[in-house]
């Protein structure tokens, strides 16, 4: 969205050469700069921001939805993934496991697993059953919805942080194949949700996939 | 395993009636003799000529003929007989007394090498009475028992250990002959300030043929390697099988290894950082080693070969490579005291497949015992100060050994000191294995590193060697990291 120059490259151990542990971190120069809050700050102290436009209480506003995204939607995600038995065994375990040979694919995929249950546990999240996290990600896009309303990105005409963050999570979900389609579906009830994620593919990924070679994203799944 | 030259007395008394007469002989060991196998800590000795009051005596004892009818072993508690006899079986063919005085100090020495006995008592009798059921003594009969003291069973041990800016504390654990047929498990924690690792090790020779063995091991090691900026931590589990064969030792080994790869500080180089994470390897190795030298540590005479090769991935895991290196050293004595000694080593590392190759598989080079003058492994290919190792090394040394100059100390603790001259060479690069191989002794025959220098050599009995040197090195490269002027060295093999 800054037009920088970027290539994608895919790691199959890519959350361990990350400084902090998590993905997805970025490569300039000498420095290594991870999640996306930091590298945000990277970016601006280059000169480079998309949140120049907004006056303090718009800024403060964009925060608290970024928290509530990453609150509820990220911690649903992992919830789905890695809590729920029939999507760890089909989906979850094989797809974490496969860059390994026996026996170290399931010791790692079992150990990731043992790591999310933990952290659900302790945020409280263990006890909550898949329809009341389906439920909870269900309020989540309804306030994003009406902060969105009919407007093509949140904060008027040009997009911020918060629309890369939100269109990171929602085109994920609706792309990534799960032992159900009731997530997908939940948000595709939010028409201008769906409308949102389709314009900004659009306009942001149609071009680097016609020009794929310059721009170095591979060809991925599309909501089309 | 090292070769130890022990010499020992041990006293046994034999009593010999004669018809007529009754004469005590006490009779010295004969020859020292060359040892494998594990520790044993024993101290040396004077060796003494065997010492025979009257020369007709030594005639008689000599000539007359003997028949061994008896050997036994006494104090036997937990060990199974039947791994003992192969050991003793050889004393029944002695044919004389002085033959059968050294057979039982061999058996003696051989129920020493299994590391279960305490200590060892021979005494020799003539037998009297009935033998066994049915034979009676013979008048030239000897009675042969080997009196022995077994270990402990269990045997604890607490250090420790400071260094490289961690402390730690090292408890273990050993206990040998657990079923009986001198097989040994040890256990070993070393709890430390950064990190914790630990062992489990079982160990079992072959009742009849010592040197013929089987280990299990099974380990979890963790190491920081500060030239790379990398931290390693293994956890594996191994099988090896020793055996000799002609004059040759040899070692086949299969081990199995979960490597976990990260970076040491923020800091580290991108080309570290992409080796992060984890691997499996699965590895079959095997070793020949021959080794002619009087000592591991600081030899004086004698040669040693050795071969070890390595196959990855066809047992799974997801490291494949071909890995070969060897060990090649030649000491002589030279006019005086003093020994000349010179030694190459090198190796190569071919990868299998696509997958390029893992920097905890590849050589790394320099520091002081290897190619001294350079900072610890800081040869080679490097990336912003991180060296990441090479796929193919050599590496060569000459070295003269002598006494200290003017002899301080002689006879006692200048003794074990020694005064050296070196001139170390090397070269660690990756080779593009599509060229021929021309331009792969070229490639290496290029940017040689060498250094020369003097230095003092201190041996700490038979388990380690410092050196203080003081180096010039040459032919540095760009991106080498040097250590010229004085350098200090402790470790176990040195180039």
């Amino acid at each position: 969205m800054c037009n920088l120059p970027v290539h994608v490259s895919c790691r199959s151990n890519a959350e361990y050469m990350s400084p902090s542990g998590k993905v997805p971190f970025v490569h300039v120069g000498n420095q290594v700069v991870s999640e996306l809050g930091p590298i945000v700050q990277f970016t601006k102290a280059k000169g480079h921001s998309l949140s120049d436009g907004l006056d303090d209480v718009q800024r403060a506003e964009m925060k608290a939805y970024m928290e509530l995204v990453n609150n509820m939607l990220l911690t649903a995600e992992l919830y789905i993934q890695w809590c729920d038995d029939t999507t760890a065994t089909e989906i979850s375990r094989p797809r974490y496991s496969s860059p390994y040979s026996w026996p170290l694919n399931q010791i790692l995929a079992y150990q990731k697993q043992w790591e999310v249950r933990r952290k659900m546990n302790a945020i409280g999240w263990a006890g909550k059953s898949l329809e009341q996290v389906y439920e909870d990600v269900s309020q989540c896009c309804q306030a994003l919805s009406q902060r969105l309303g009919t407007q093509p990105y949140f904060f008027n005409k040009q997009p911020t942080e918060l629309d890369a963050l939100v269109f990171g999570h929602l085109f994920t979900i609706l792309t990534t194949r799960l032992t159900s389609d009731e997530l997908g579906e939940k948000i595709k009830s939010y028409s201008n949700l769906l409308a949102f994620c389709r314009r900004i593919e659009q306009s942001y990924f149609e071009d680097s996939q016609a020009g794929s070679s310059s721009r170095g994203y591979s060809k991925g799944p599309s909501l089309f | 395993m090292s070769l130890h030259f022990l010499k020992l007395t041990p006293t046994f008394e034999v009593r010999y009636i004669l018809d007529v007469i009754m004469k005590t002989v006490h009779a010295r060991s004969l020859d020292p003799l060359p040892m494998q196998g594990p520790e044993l800590g024993f101290q040396a000795d004077d060796i003494e000529r065997p010492d025979m009051e009257q020369e007709s005596k030594q005639e008689v004892l000599e000539n007359k003929v003997v028949i061994v009818q008896r050997v036994h072993i006494d104090g036997l508690g937990r060990t199974k007989e039947d791994c003992l006899t192969y050991e003793i079986a050889d004393v029944f063919r002695a044919k004389n007394l002085i033959d059968v005085m050294r057979r039982a100090h061999e058996a003696r020495q051989k129920l020493l090498r299994l590391g279960i006995f305490r200590q060892v008592d021979v005494v020799i009798d003539t037998s009297q009475g009935t033998v066994v059921q049915g034979v009676d003594a013979l008048p030239n009969g000897l009675d042969v028992t080997f009196d022995v003291t077994e270990l402990r069973r269990m045997t604890g041990s607490y250090n420790t250990m400071v260094g490289n800016n961690e402390g730690c504390m090292v408890l273990g654990l050993k206990l040998p002959n657990v079923f009986g047929s001198a097989e040994k498990l040890t256990f070993q924690v070393s709890y430390g300030t950064k990190e914790t690792s630990y062992g489990l090790s079982f160990f079992k020779p072959q009742p009849g043929h010592f040197e013929r063995s089987f280990a299990v091991n099974l380990y979890k090691v963790a190491g920081q390697f500060p030239w790379s900026s990398l931290r390693e931590t293994d956890r594996g589990v191994s099988t090896e099988f020793s055996f000799p064969l002609w004059k040759t030792n040899h070692t086949l080994k299969w081990e199995g290894v979960w490597r976990e790869l990260g970076c040491l500080e923020r800091t580290a180089s991108f080309a570290v950082r992409e080796e992060s994470g984890h691997s499996l390897k699965s590895s079959l190795s095997h070793s020949m080693v021959i080794d002619t030298r009087n000592s591991a540590i600081l030899p004086r005479r004698g040669a040693l070969l050795k071969i070890n090769q390595e196959l990855a991935g066809y047992t799974g895991g997801d490291a494949s490579f071909l890995k070969e290196d060897f060990e090649i050293q030649f000491n002589r004595h030279l006019f005086w005291d003093s020994v000349l000694s010179a030694s190459l080593w090198g190796g190569c590392l071919l990868p299998i497949g696509d997958k390029p190759t893992c920097i905890a598989d590849r050589f790394y080079l320099g520091g002081p015992t290897s190619v001294r003058g350079f900072s610890m492994y800081s040869i080679g290919p490097q990336s912003e100060g991180d060296y990441l190792g090479g796929e193919v090394y050599w590496a060569g040394a000459v070295h003269l050994y002598t006494p200290l100059p003017f002899h301080p100390g002689k006879g006692g603790f200048g003794d074990l000191f020694r005064t050296h001259f070196f001139l170390n060479a090397g070269n660690l690069c990756n080779l593009n294995y599509g060229d021929g191989p021309q331009a792969h002794l070229r490639k290496l025959a290029e940017c040689i590193r060498w250094s020369y220098g003097a230095g003092i050599v201190l041996q700490l009995g038979n388990i380690a060697r410092l050196e203080l040197n003081y180096c010039i090195p040459t032919g540095v490269q760009s991106g080498d990291r040097i250590c010229d002027g004085f350098q200090f060295g402790a470790g176990v093999r040195f180039l």
